[in-house]
């Protein structure tokens, strides 16, 4: 079948790629300055103890060997033990990464709808009083950091009205699905800063389905309202939003780390940022390899959806 | 109460009420419970016990094993202080100084070659069984003595760890490496805990003898403790006790202020600050000599601190007072230029140096460096380091160093060691571990730390210092190689910040427990 096709060579690509991007973040991490004896054996460490950690490590070898050593156990599973701490990377990302995933899972579900909405009202209304507010209210929303908008939900929503806790403290032993107050101010920052963007960028092609000739001749022939932005603007415009869609959402899932920090949400993000800072070179390969493939499934995902919604406005013309 | 304990305690009350006037009623209401002990009692109102104490920590992220003794953050050593006994902790009103734990006492040999450690009888662990020389010796020359962590390779550089043996059931014997007088100090800093016999892994359920047993544990998000009913010593009076790990200093403060935990520790001190004027919640910041001194390096090897006098001036150019005003908001104590104030041999009467610029100014221009250019290089590696990198190079423009700063991402400075150990004026901090045998591992005999001070005298006279069975003579000592320290050395310490804790109303008994950096809840109580 075509898409099955098309999935799978797109699914090829991706497998080389994430081979040559875990070979460039092992690259990084080799030319990064320092590593994790100081980590390990703290700043007071004498030469020789620092060359027994740095031995201990396997840092003495050199990182080509290191890479193919990691590469042959990473394609059997094994993504090694972090240095600091020596847990198995593979337990950090079954702790973390579904975590991250919830989040950002969560964040696309008030997004895209809300976006849709926001975009078809402005876009069909291009130039009018509604438009001009939603789009000068979504560009200064995009505008704010995440750690501004954090902080001013975090002031009204938790300390004024307090109705949500101000940090997500989970119940030991579980995920943030067992207390989901402690979701509301996390997803609803992320949400904030991407409705903003997809917003902006639906109204930008939904204005464009809606001149074209087609949903002209749509119009001429009596389909107006909700009929007419559903059935007719909305699959011509979904396209490219679909994609920026999930292009952001991908990038949602390791780089939340500002919204992990304010929230304390147990997030991936902040366990890369802690590693780099360790120079905890596992642990940064294992994460950030992860993260990459994540990536590229997300975009395969998003290529799928918006064939699949070109396919369909194929057969509807 | 010794008088010196009485001392610390009335200044701290004193500088906490001055503090309180100025911030209002709900503060000093506060501070009439902020008293140890005794005058607790003396209140007529005894503690409560019971309830569930939830104290949040940095932690160390997903990463963090039970294992304490490859654990470096702050809350693996609590965890392991609620969870397992202690050898003892330093206590200014014990008769060795220290207040012992699983042991009744420690005799030094008249020739200071051996410790000997008498077990406490009847201390037993949560599986029934009574800890022995057994488990200590396992404890310390099994997996201490092959611990990389630095708070426990200062057991390893003092004593023959592996040539430690047990005699009886109720003794060990510990050889030293070289005759020390100070071993006490060493072994009952606090972080020396004990487990039994035989343990290699570290998981729920396993037999322990501290104060709390471990009933739940999630590494990144916390670990949940009951008490344990036959803890020796005394029972805690919580029923349970809560570490969560919550990284952000202001989210700790919001957990604390929202009611989701009742101790938030080390605070940042902006976010100390935002807590002033809440009645809910008080500062409580270590007393000495727990607290972090945040100095500045110079690099002898390199020019211009090769020459005394530049490093003098420098010493002089710093206005010390100013950084603890502005950067801890009066939250942190003055330096002298020496590590580990507040420890026994503490060169505690050495004159303090004061902020003098003008004479500064003379200096460098005497050693010809007036106009000198200096990069100083520092990273965010503790709150307020990079900020006091900032004040220091102002004050140094103000005597006529061309000064500048450089800050490095987290975790840069130290990552590489080598960069780190060649740059010619460096930022860092010091943990509060005695002064002297600090010194034999970290500065004596050229390390690379030391930043090109090579001092074969002073390095002599600090191990004779230990050497000294007589108190008297060992504090001379010690006070003579510290001072050369104070006069020619190459480190600028102009500030000590205590860890800055907070927590709710009622909460008592914190203090109580010492080892205050790594709070410990065995005595604790809430409202």
């Amino acid at each position: 079948m075509n898409l099955l096709a098309f999935a799978g060579r797109r699914l090829a690509g991706a497998a080389v790629l994430l081979v040559l991007l875990s070979a460039a973040v092992f690259a990084v991490t080799a030319v990064l300055p320092g590593d994790a004896v100081s980590a390990v054996a703290g700043v007071d460490a004498s030469a020789a103890q620092r060359a027994d950690v740095r031995a201990g490590l396997g840092l003495d070898r050199p990182a080509a060997e290191r890479y193919a050593a990691w590469a042959a156990d990473a394609v059997r599973g094994d993504l090694g033990h972090g240095f600091v701490g020596e847990r198995p990377v593979t337990d950090i990302l079954a702790t973390r990464l579904p975590n991250s995933l919830l989040l950002a899972g969560l964040t696309l579900a008030v997004t895209a709808p809300l976006a849709t909405l926001l975009g078809l009202w402005t876009g069909l209304r291009g130039g009018g009083t509604a438009d001009r507010v939603v789009s000068t209210g979504a560009q200064v929303l995009a505008a704010i950091p995440e750690f501004v908008v954090a902080a001013l939900l975090v002031a009204v929503l938790a300390v004024w009205a307090g109705v949500l806790p101000r940090v997500s403290v989970v119940p030991l032993g579980g995920t943030p699905l067992d207390a989901p107050r402690a979701l509301v101010l996390p997803v609803l920052t992320l949400s904030a800063v991407g409705l903003a963007v997809a917003t902006r960028l639906l109204r930008v092609s939904v204005a464009d389905a809606a001149a074209t000739p087609y949903c002209e001749a749509a119009r001429l022939g009596g389909v107006r309202g909700i009929r007419l932005a559903v059935r007719h603007v909305l699959p011509n415009a979904a396209g490219p939003a679909v994609q920026a869609l999930t292009l952001t959402t991908g990038a949602l899932v390791g780089s939340a780390v500002v919204v992990e920090n304010v929230f304390d949400y147990p997030g991936i993000g902040r366990e890369l940022q802690l590693a780099v800072a360790a120079r905890d070179v596992p642990m940064v390969q294992g994460i950030a390899t992860a993260l990459v493939a994540v990536m590229l499934l997300v975009l395969l995902l998003g290529d799928v959806c918006a064939r699949l919604i070109g396919a369909r406005e194929g057969h509807g013309r | 109460m010794s008088r010196q304990f009485d001392r610390r305690a009335f200044l701290r009350r004193g500088a906490a009420g001055a503090a309180a006037l100025a911030v209002g009623p709900g503060l000093l209401a506060a501070c009439s419970t902020d008293a140890p002990g005794a005058d607790r009692e003396g209140a007529g109102s005894s503690p409560r016990s019971g309830g569930t104490l939830r104290a949040a920590f940095v932690g160390g992220g997903a990463s963090e094993t039970l294992d304490f003794f490859n654990g470096p953050s702050a809350l693996d050593l609590v965890r392991a202080r609620a969870w397992h006994g202690t050898l003892g902790n330093l206590d200014p009103e014990g008769p060795d100084g220290v207040r012992y734990g699983v042991l009744k006492g420690i005799d030094v040999s008249d020739d200071l070659s051996a410790y000997t450690l008498h077990v406490r009888p009847g201390v037993r662990f949560t599986d029934g069984s009574e800890l022995t020389s057994a488990d200590i010796l396992h404890s310390l020359s099994v997996l201490a003595g092959r611990s990389t962590l630095p708070v426990y390779r200062l057991a390893a550089a003092n004593f023959d760890l592996a040539s430690a043996k047990a005699d009886g059931d109720l003794k060990v014997v510990l050889p030293t490496l070289r005759p020390i007088a100070d071993g006490r100090m060493i072994l009952c800093q606090g972080n020396f805990l004990v487990v039994k016999d035989g343990t290699r892994a570290f998981r729920k359920g396993m037999p322990s003898c501290g104060p709390f047993r471990l009933t739940e544990f999630t590494a990144g998000q916390g670990s949940a403790f009951e008490r344990y009913d036959d803890h020796y010593g005394h029972v805690p009076l919580l029923d349970g006790l809560e570490l969560r790990s919550i990284a952000d200093s202001t989210a700790r403060a919001g957990a604390l202020t929202g009611g989701e935990v009742d101790f938030a520790h080390d605070l940042s001190p902006v976010t100390a600050r935002t807590l002033t004027g809440d009645a809910k919640v008080r500062l409580v910041p270590t007393g000495s000599p727990y607290l972090v001194g945040l100095s500045f390096q110079m690099n002898m090897a390199v020019e211009p601190f090769d020459d005394p006098r530049v490093r003098e001036a420098f010493k002089l150019a710093v206005d010390r007072e100013t950084m603890v005003k502005t950067v801890f908001y009066g939250n942190a104590e003055t330096g002298n230029d020496l590590p580990a104030m507040g420890f026994p041999d503490y060169a505690g009467s050495l004159p303090r140096r004061t902020h003098d610029p003008e004479r500064a100014r003379k200096l460098l221009k005497e050693a010809g460096a007036d106009g000198t250019e200096v990069r100083l290089t520092t990273g965010p590696e503790t709150p307020g380091m990079v900020e006091m990198a900032t004040l220091f190079v102002e004050d140094l423009k103000k005597v006529g160093v061309k000064a500048s700063v450089r800050e490095l991402p987290a975790g840069q400075l130290y990552a590489d060691f080598a960069a780190y150990a060649a740059l010619p004026l460096a930022g860092s901090y010091q943990m509060p571990i005695p002064a002297l045998s600090t010194y034999q591992m970290s500065t004596a005999g050229g390390s690379p730390s030391a930043f090109g001070w090579k001092d074969a005298e002073t390095d002599a006279l600090v191990a004779k210092a230990r050497a000294a069975s007589d108190p008297a003579e060992a504090k001379e000592l010690g006070t003579l190689a510290q001072r050369t320290r104070w006069e020619k050395g190459n480190q600028v310490l102009p500030v000590f910040k205590p860890n800055l804790n907070a927590q709710a109303e009622g909460v008592a008994g914190i203090r109580e427990d010492l080892f205050e950096q790594f709070p410990g809840f065995s005595q604790a109580s809430l409202a």
